[in-house]
């Protein structure tokens, strides 16, 4: 099993490696050497959005319709995350529906406007990272770990009160820099294949990545927490971003870190205006 | 020189482990330094491990299942995804319209994927109160394979429909 | 995914007209093992767990079965057909290798 898992490893990268010279190497601006992270590569999208919205529809509609036809199976924590919030847990003997009504219904579209800047972090608030805070100087429990069942069935549930209503991530004032921040990391070449996450996602969306249709940025912030079916469980953006840049051959950071957060704000304000769909079912 | 060496020194330890130099030069480099008693399990469970991982053929299982009898490639209507990134969860939905009256129904639906270790993934078993003809699971997929709907009907008559599914490991999609 | 084995949703359209086909969705939780899979720290093998099947009542009667194998998926999700021409509860039963049972009803209220 080890072998074939190491055969597999080196295939992938050869491919990959194939893809980076075949695919990018044709005298495209992509190919220009790594320009230093202050500046920001200038690429355009290779085809319309309504012309990789019908590539979409021709290789993955069928396994789209048939999802959404099915169940979700990340409906089951929902339910559990529902009875977390009533939970009363930590010192000060306080559940989330001790300040926010039972179930938590006032924080009905609390999560449009994360990410967000927050003057006590100094630094960009993510919607996990504030429940977090939130158990931690409120009611005195011990933070969830990231991407644990209940950390998840948390943010789901509560995400889910605001379904239906549009994002609408501020990045005015003293957030500017760190949507900057954001947008820099969005564009900045890294790993051993020298990718961006801008490469793939702005300029060959709607290309294949060996057998995968590359998806275009709009849309990539609404349904996190969400479920897919490449992980078969339920998991958040940041677990996303990370799995890209293990793809990319990339350092990863920690959950919530600075570096994602920045991300996270630039990638929710480029999709501001989709309505929040939580949880997701993805590919 | 150190090749020599090399080997002049090999030739003594495989003196002194007892083995005729007459049967070693008959071996290849890499035969010979396999103790020969131990050879034949090793084999042995390779061919067992080898026999495990072929699992079983599809054309005996479609045999011992539905006979001799003719599968009509009609009337089934197979949703399944063109790749799948996890081969442990891939959706298959199918469906047809074939009447679901009293006297003549759709008894049961197969479904099958080649060169799963057991090809067979479930068969179901409907009744005229299902009132349409259609199943829809999730199911496991070792690699690439086609993959086999196959409906029976009440009086006997077989409808199928097949697709590959292309089950990709690593992927880009994160 | 979800925490714990057998917990079941069963999942109905909204309104359900007299002599209408309707789909139910099923999702119930449950770790669907092999019995091929190794544990990866103490490289045993992990026993065979799984629904081996599923039947479903309609009232009194037994409207569909389902043998299931290994092949089936964690989690198992299935979407199977119903004739709603009477008002009477639906009963989905699994049942496991290791002797479980697991079972959830409906009630089909046909206008």
């Amino acid at each position: 099993m080890y072998r074939l898992v190491t055969f597999l490893k080196m295939f992938v990268l050869t491919a990959a490696v194939g893809l980076v010279f075949g695919t990018f190497g044709s005298g495209t601006p992509a190919q220009a050497a790594t320009k230093s992270s202050a500046t920001i590569e200038q690429l355009t999208p290779s085809m319309s959005y309504a012309e990789y919205k019908k590539r979409y529809e021709k290789y993955y509609g069928d396994a789209t319709a048939q999802m959404a036809e099915e169940g979700n199976p990340a409906d089951f924590l929902l339910d559990d995350g529902k009875d977390l919030a009533n939970k009363v847990v930590g010192s000060k003997g306080k559940s989330c529906a001790s300040c926010h009504g039972k179930d938590a219904v006032k924080l009905k579209g609390a999560a449009t406007t994360f990410p967000r800047y927050d003057a006590a972090l100094k630094g960009i608030m993510t919607f996990p990272l504030q429940i977090n805070t939130c158990r931690e100087r409120q009611m005195g429990a011990k933070p969830l770990k990231y991407e644990s069942y209940d950390q998840l069935a948390l943010t789901m549930y509560i995400k889910s009160l605001s379904n239906g209503m549009p994002i609408r991530v501020s990045i005015d004032g003293l957030a500017q820099p760190f949507y900057k921040k954001g947008e820099a990391t969005y564009y900045r070449r890294q790993g051993q294949l020298n990718f961006s996450c801008a490469i793939c996602h702005v300029q060959y969306a709607g290309y294949k990545a060996r057998a995968n249709l590359i998806s275009n940025n709009k849309h990539h912030a609404d349904h996190w927490p969400g479920y897919r079916l490449k992980w078969n469980k339920t998991g958040s953006l940041q677990r996303r971003f990370r799995g890209c840049l293990k793809n990319m051959r990339a350092k990863r950071k920690p959950y919530e870190s600075a570096e994602y957060r920045d991300l996270e704000l630039y990638l929710t304000y480029i999709n501001n205006g989709d309505l929040i769909q939580v949880p997701g079912m993805r590919m | 020189m150190k090749g020599n060496d090399f080997s002049h020194s090999r030739r003594e330890f495989l003196k002194k482990t007892g083995l005729a130099s007459a049967a070693i030069l008959s071996f290849s480099a890499l035969s010979s330094i396999i103790p020969v008693g131990g050879s034949s399990g090793w084999l042995g469970a390779r061919d067992a491990e080898a026999a495990a991982e072929k699992g079983e053929d599809i054309k005996e299982v479609l045999k011992s299942t539905f006979g001799s009898r003719r599968i009509k490639m009609a009337k089934v209507n197979m949703k399944v995804p063109i790749i799948a990134e996890n081969g442990a969860v891939v959706p298959i939905s199918i469906s047809s319209d074939l009447p679901m009256d009293k006297g003549n129904y759709v008894k049961k639906i197969y479904i099958f994927v080649d060169h799963n270790p057991h090809p067979l993934v479930a068969s179901t078993d409907l009744t005229p109160a299902s009132g349409k003809a259609a199943f829809s699971l999730r199911m496991k997929m070792r690699k690439t394979s086609p993959v086999r709907a196959i409906l029976e009907t009440s009086n006997g008559t077989l409808y199928g429909s097949t697709k590959t599914v292309k089950v990709t490991i690593g992927g880009c999609g994160g | 995914m979800p925490r714990g084995i057998g917990k079941i949703k069963i999942r109905l359209p909204r309104t359900v007209h007299k002599g209408q086909v309707i789909a139910i969705k099923t999702l119930i939780t449950h770790p669907m093992e092999t019995g091929n899979r190794k544990n990866k720290k103490t490289k045993k093998k992990i026993p065979a767990f799984y629904i081996n099947d599923v039947n479903a009542y309609y009232g009194d009667k037994l409207i569909m079965h389902s043998d299931w194998t290994t092949a089936v998926s964690a989690n198992p999700f299935m979407t199977f057909y119903l004739k709603a021409d009477k008002e009477a509860p639906l009963k989905v039963v699994w049942k496991d290798i290791k002797g479980g049972v697991y079972q959830k009803t409906v009630q089909i209220t046909p206008r």
